[in-house]
């Protein structure tokens, strides 16, 4: 059996566990390809012109895998992974919108509920759904979320110790080893930014304009949220009265506030993408927080009329800007002693 | 307390509530030009439009001397329920610090900080006549909902217009000003029931009447001035109107435990089901389930209103078009924010309600030959 899994949205943070668990399960993933301008060009056609741009590239990815003759394709409605808090309203409704705009989708939809307490999002009684059409038993579905699970586990322990997503996910699928990685890794340079943005904007080099790569070429070390410690991020925001609803906002926001208050981290970009309705809050009150810790703070929004050029510019000024600042400092102490 | 509140719907039972526990109450002006310009030029640009109209109403409440601003909350996943808490932080900034008494649902392990405001709203009075005020208030929201919804029908057929409009106005001062207890409740209600006996109307046969169903998120549907004054507007134009937001409904659903009583709003949700199968927040799938629910009751049309950029919305407006197909109902969606040109969409509107006019005629008529 062929299950199509859209290279879109959360892809970038389950896919380790999604695809361990349908192999498991003997199917074969078809993975759509990376994202172009024709993959949201095409999803454009079928959704919302207001919708933000990951779900209309989410559905490009969906109208592409339909192509490909899958018989069934896995798009999870994402409900909750962490006490007390959901996913956006766009997430909730995903599998909503997808059947009633998509022609020829809703027969091949495979989506359960996943409603869980953590992250680690394999729980067997939110799969249930899936026994019919792939023809598995219970105890099938148990064995093979144990085996992905533990896979899981290792691609978010590779994340922490600094591997973004793309290497940390060949890591746990032992697609590499750590020795060729560790020889292709440079020294550290001297200028550390913090990017943060959902997995699904940096990571997708179509909208993020690959800026985790135009940072590394300009020589500055790059972090992101997915490598930082549950426990720091909440300790961050522990003074808030209240906390927003969406959990990865709020990872977000955890990231952003850890980045101000961390002495190595030099400035902050923010990856948005037209129409994120959680990032308009997220973003604001990073805003709001970069005067007050007078850290260095960009927002990068992408929608699908964006160029390349205008994002280079004003990367390599913010970056120069850094330099310069560091450099006038570090003179300054100079002259000092 | 000096408080203010947000615009939603009329003012008149918010207002009510806290005069009658004994706090100078500061009445917003009405959204107008200048609160939207106010709001928009300090809000992130892609936050949605209600939190635009009430941060800029927030400073207007201030500038005349508002100390409290009360409000409700909200547990996601739609935006509104974190407003408060960057609307706080922008005013903040903007040296413009006020006092926000959120009210939170206290079903989400809030009731410390419920109780803790329930107090500080109660202010001097007794518990004794802090029930009697929520009592009172309650059943007026309910009289004052009865009141407009047979307002929103005779609208359509006054023979001078406007005057069901004034006779609206007329309705809430007399609401505003004469009722003081339960007691007087009774006689005001009397009293504008005749004020609406008394409008001149001309009604048309059964087969000449339109209805058109509003649909959509809270604040846009009920609140008139951000929403182009829809009601008065189709009014006008000859149609009946009813809203899936009314604030009895809204108080029914959320204030009262299931226990006591079943709220309207849980068939409406169980008919939206179909299209969308959870809650996903705010009232995505309420405006699906009126959908049903207005095609059934035999409306003959849609209006859908939603802010810009509304998460829960969007996802109903993404099925819409397919609900139209199936049910064989027109629907049109506007989307209401800052850029909202009156002209065009009016020109919808008119459009719209020809179309469906046109439609029904041609049915009739269809029908008679067939007879023949």
């Amino acid at each position: 059996m062929r299950i199509g899994l859209p290279k879109a949205l959360l892809y970038y943070y389950y896919f380790p566990l999604w695809k361990t668990f349908f192999e498991a399960l003997g199917c074969e993933v078809v993975v759509s390809n990376e994202t172009t301008k024709q993959t949201l060009d095409n999803g454009t056609k079928f959704m919302a012109p207001e919708l933000c741009v990951p779900m209309k590239i989410c559905s490009g990815h969906v109208a592409e895998l339909l192509e490909e003759k899958v018989d069934y394709i896995f798009l999870p409605r994402m409900v909750s992974i962490h006490k007390q808090e959901t996913f956006c309203p766009k997430f909730l409704g995903l599998p909503d919108m997808m059947r009633y705009t998509i022609p020829g989708l809703e027969e091949k939809m495979l989506a359960p509920q996943i409603h869980s307490h953590t992250e680690r999002v394999s729980h067997p009684k939110d799969y249930l759904i899936l026994r019919e059409p792939l023809e598995v038993s219970l105890q099938d579905i148990k064995k093979a979320l144990k085996q992905a699970e533990k896979v899981w586990c290792d691609f978010r322990a590779y994340s922490k110790r600094g591997y973004d997503i793309k290497n940390a996910t060949d890591l746990a699928l032992g697609q590499v080893t750590e020795m060729e990685l560790a020889e292709k890794n440079k020294n550290p340079f001297d200028i550390s930014i913090g990017v943060i943005g959902y997995v699904y904007n940096i990571y997708d080099k179509f909208v993020s304009m690959d800026l985790l790569n135009h940072l590394e070429n300009l020589n500055v070390n790059v972090f992101t949220f997915e490598m930082l410690d549950e426990m720091e991020m909440e300790m961050e925001l522990n003074d808030m009265k209240k906390a927003m609803f969406w959990t990865f906002s709020n990872k977000l926001l955890g990231t952003g506030r850890r980045f101000y208050h961390d002495t190595h981290i030099d400035g902050i970009i923010h990856v948005t993408a037209f129409g994120c309705g959680p990032d308009s809050f997220v973003g604001k009150l990073m805003e709001l927080e970069s005067n007050e810790c007078h850290k260095p703070f960009m927002t990068v929004r992408v929608d699908e009329h964006s160029g390349q050029n205008h994002l280079q510019t004003r990367i390599e000024a913010f970056v120069d800007m850094i330099k310069k600042k560091k450099n006038a400092l570090k003179t300054q102490k100079q002259r000092r002693a | 307390m000096i408080v203010s509140f947000p615009h939603m719907g009329s003012p008149v039972p918010y207002k009510k509530i806290f005069e009658c526990l004994g706090h100078d109450v500061i009445v917003p002006p009405v959204p107008s030009q200048r609160t939207i310009d106010m709001g928009v030029k300090y809000s992130p640009e892609f936050a949605c439009f209600p939190f635009k109209v009430l941060l800029g109403t927030y400073m207007e409440a201030i500038e005349l001397g508002a100390k409290v601003i009360i409000s409700s909350g909200g547990h996601g996943p739609c935006r509104a329920g974190f407003y408060s808490e960057v609307q706080q932080r922008i005013l903040q900034q903007l040296n413009m610090s006020v006092e926000f008494i959120i009210f939170d649902s206290p079903n989400h392990g809030g009731y410390q900080d419920f109780w803790h405001n329930l107090i500080r709203l109660k202010g001097k009075s007794s518990w004794f006549h802090f029930m009697r005020s929520v009592n009172l208030v309650y059943h007026m929201i309910h009289i004052l909902d009865q009141l407009e919804r047979q307002l929103e029908i005779k609208r359509a057929y006054e023979v001078v217009p406007g005057t069901c409009s004034k006779t609206w106005e007329k309705i809430q001062e007399d609401f505003s000003n004469l009722v003081n207890v339960s007691k007087d409740l009774k006689a005001i209600e009397n009293l504008s029931k005749e004020r609406i006996e008394k409008i001149n109307v001309e009604v048309p046969g059964e087969d000449e009447k339109i209805r058109i169903g509003i649909v959509g998120e809270i604040y846009v549907v009920m609140e008139k001035n951000v929403n182009m004054k829809l009601e008065e507007k189709l009014g006008a134009l000859g149609v009946e109107v009813e809203r899936s937001q009314y604030l009895s409904h809204w108080v029914d659903y959320n204030m009262i435990p299931k226990w006591i009583k079943h709220s309207h709003e849980e068939a409406i949700l169980k008919k939206g089901e179909k299209y969308i199968e959870i809650n996903i927040g705010g009232h995505a799938k309420q405006t699906v389930g009126h959908i049903v629910d207005y095609k059934e009751r035999g409306f003959d049309g849609i209006i859908h209103l939603m802010p810009f950029a509304c998460l829960p919305e969007l996802v109903s407006q993404s099925i819409i078009p397919r609900i139209s197909q199936e049910l064989d109902i027109p629907v049109i969606s506007f989307s209401i924010d800052e850029q909202t040109g009156l002209a065009n969409n009016l020109t919808r509107i008119e459009a719209f309600v020809d179309l469906i006019r046109n439609k029904k005629r041609r049915l009739i008529y269809n029908k008679c030959v067939a007879g023949l």
